[in-house]
């Protein structure tokens, strides 16, 4: 009934779900734009920070889910069962695929929906800001720094693989999208609540980001890009504002991590895979850097392009000699369309559009 | 006059090439002076120590009084300091308008929190705009400084320096690649301005040093060779040897 009052009642749960993870990968695209398109740290790392605030968010969602249904199952019982036992019971149930039972200790605070959400920024930004100090201090820049982060990003995704790294190996978190306390609540509702938060959210973002680039923090910052020497020799001191951007993008990310991986249901360490993090870079490029429309515009053209490319709906092409899998060749016009975009309209969807739209412009 | 920086037997070797050698140097408060020397003399190198870009193998660099040992400090804390330097190619932040040039080079607090929650006010304005007058480019306010000619670089990047309120200019060649009016006006902000700071041009051209008409610094392979007025070492029989007679 809201869903129709919203007008969107056309649209199937899942391409709703669709769409609010757009949302939430544009948001991530701005963190992108701003640390990469306007302070030039080409962070090729950024999705372990969004796929860590969608663990801190999926401890809580799991665990709360799970005790939920194991008080349910254990209220049969003839005796009333002690907060032991249902610790325990919880414990089978979420590590019973990974040959466990106990809670691990980083699970502590996991019934606590307010902790976790500390969590979705202390943990991320504590990541960046230790990583950022270290890469910073020593003043590793560009393609060094570009190999740190993807090194930093597979480590995490190597280390979060194991079975005793107390988030479930490669099973990952699933059934997030059941939200605790909810369970009455249809599924097409709650998608729209989370297309709409996402929505709200990348709103109050972009304002921020747009607030942030606007003054003097954006000049200083895109001369951090320009001219890193010319801004350290105005005493400025570039590390500090380096390690601000990174640590406040990855604060973002993370975020946009958070209220994408309860859409998605699903989360596993093949997610912060070293490729999610360079496809990131390549919406922003595509969408064009420097823009933080480009970022948003590239995100969602791309993301969605290639959901409906790999979702198996588009009807194969027929070529004569040889058949066209959309599935299979969808990355490969993909990177086709980024090597375009990098040699004929380096400004991205953005640059192109300024071009049309602000030719008037005497500036 | 007080001594403002005084650099005191700095040696500096790159995988054994001594590019400054012992290398001794005072210039006091408001004091215009004039670098020059052949190619490879260390004139970079020397602007390089000074600035905490280089940090030399021996000797001490020392600032102000009570004086402060700059080799233990960072670029931007030097530079915060009061020392502004201007390197050899114009470097402006040449996506930028002049104007916002000339604004993130204003004296202020430059740690992240003040630069975000800066605001522009009618004081900053109008000590930029002063400024882009100095420097001759109160009309090209609003252009992006990429747009700028070769000259008009060099003079932003002065007028950026001058921002900053420095006790020390270091100009490096500020003459190069200038046409002969363009050359006159630089020469004439570059006086005009010193004696409220002290400047240390590094020129090739002895055309232009002659007419700062200041005191000159000869460097020869890494040391001061001689030093005194432009006519006391245009006509030192040394400098004329590796220099002049070249």
């Amino acid at each position: 009934m809201l869903s129709e009052g919203l007008g969107l009642g056309l649209l199937s749960t899942s391409y709703i779900k669709i769409l609010g993870k757009t949302l939430c990968l544009c948001l991530a695209a701005i963190a992108m734009d701003l640390v990469w398109g306007y302070c030039g740290i080409l962070s090729l790392g950024h999705f372990a920070f969004f796929a860590l605030g969608g663990y801190m968010i999926g401890m809580w969602l799991m665990y709360e889910r799970t005790k939920d249904i194991v008080i349910n199952s254990l209220a049969n019982n003839a005796l009333p069962s002690t907060s032991e036992e249902i610790k325990e019971a919880i414990g089978t149930q979420i590590f019973g695929v990974v040959g466990g039972s106990d809670v691990p200790a980083i699970w502590y605070f996991a019934d606590s929906l307010e902790v976790q959400l500390a969590f979705v920024i202390i943990i991320p930004g504590l990541l960046a800001l230790v990583f950022g100090w270290l890469a910073f201090r020593s003043r590793v820049t560009g393609v060094y720094l570009s190999i740190l982060t993807q090194a930093m990003t597979l480590a995490l995704a190597l280390y979060l693989f194991q079975n005793d790294s107390g988030l479930r190996g490669n099973n990952g978190l699933s059934g997030l999208q059941n939200i605790p306390g909810l369970t009455n609540v249809p599924q097409s509702l709650i998608s729209i609540w989370f297309l709409w938060s996402s929505a709200l959210v990348l709103t109050v973002f972009y304002f921020l980001a747009a607030w942030l680039v606007s003054g003097k923090f954006g000049n200083v910052i895109e001369g951090i890009r320009d001219d890193e020497l010319r801004v350290r020799f105005l005493g400025y001191n570039v590390e500090l504002y380096k390690l601000f951007v990174f640590t406040l993008t990855a604060i973002i990310t993370a975020i946009a991590g958070a209220l994408y991986y309860p859409q998605a249901g699903i989360i596993n360490p093949a997610e912060l895979a070293p490729i999610a993090s360079i496809y990131l870079a390549v919406w922003v490029a595509i969408g064009g850097r420097g823009r933080l429309y480009g970022a948003v515009i590239g995100a969602a053209v791309v993301s969605l392009l290639s959901s409906v490319f790999t979702g198996g709906q588009v009807p194969n092409l027929s070529l004569g000699f040889a058949t066209l899998h959309w599935v299979d060749w969808w990355t490969v016009f993909l990177g086709l369309a980024f090597v375009l975009v990098t040699l004929y309209a380096p400004k991205g969807i953005g640059g192109l559009a300024d071009r049309l739209f602000i030719r008037g412009n005497n500036r | 006059m007080n001594s403002l920086l005084e650099v005191n037997g700095v040696s500096v070797s790159f995988d054994g090439y001594k590019a400054v050698n012992e290398l001794s140097f005072e210039i006091g408060e408001g004091e215009l002076r004039a670098i020059i020397g052949p190619n490879g003399a260390g004139k970079t190198t020397f602007m390089d120590i000074i600035t905490g870009k280089t940090k030399p193998d021996s000797g001490r660099v020392n600032w102000g009084t009570p004086s402060r040992n700059l080799l233990k400090m960072s670029e931007s804390k030097i530079a915060s300091l009061g020392i502004g330097r201007k390197f050899q190619r114009p470097t402006v932040f040449e996506n930028q308008s002049v104007f916002d040039n000339l604004i993130i080079s204003l004296q202020k607090k430059r740690d992240p929190l003040s630069s975000l929650f800066y605001r522009l006010n009618t004081e900053d304005r109008a000590n930029v705009e002063e400024l882009a007058e100095e420097i001759g480019l109160l009309e090209s306010i609003d252009r992006i400084a990429g747009e700028l000619s070769h000259g008009q670089k060099q003079w932003l990047e002065i007028g950026m320096l001058l921002a900053q309120r420095p006790k020390l200019l270091l100009i490096d060649e500020p003459a190069a690649g200038m046409t002969a009016s363009e050359r006159e006006h630089t020469t004439n902000l570059i006086k005009r301005t010193a004696g409220k700071h002290a400047v240390v041009v590094v020129e090739h051209d002895m055309e232009f040093v002659r007419r700062l008409d200041c005191r000159v610094t000869v460097l020869h392979e890494g040391s001061v060779l001689a030093e005194g007025n432009y006519e006391f070492v245009t006509n030192n029989k040394n400098v004329i040897d590796v220099y002049l007679g070249r």
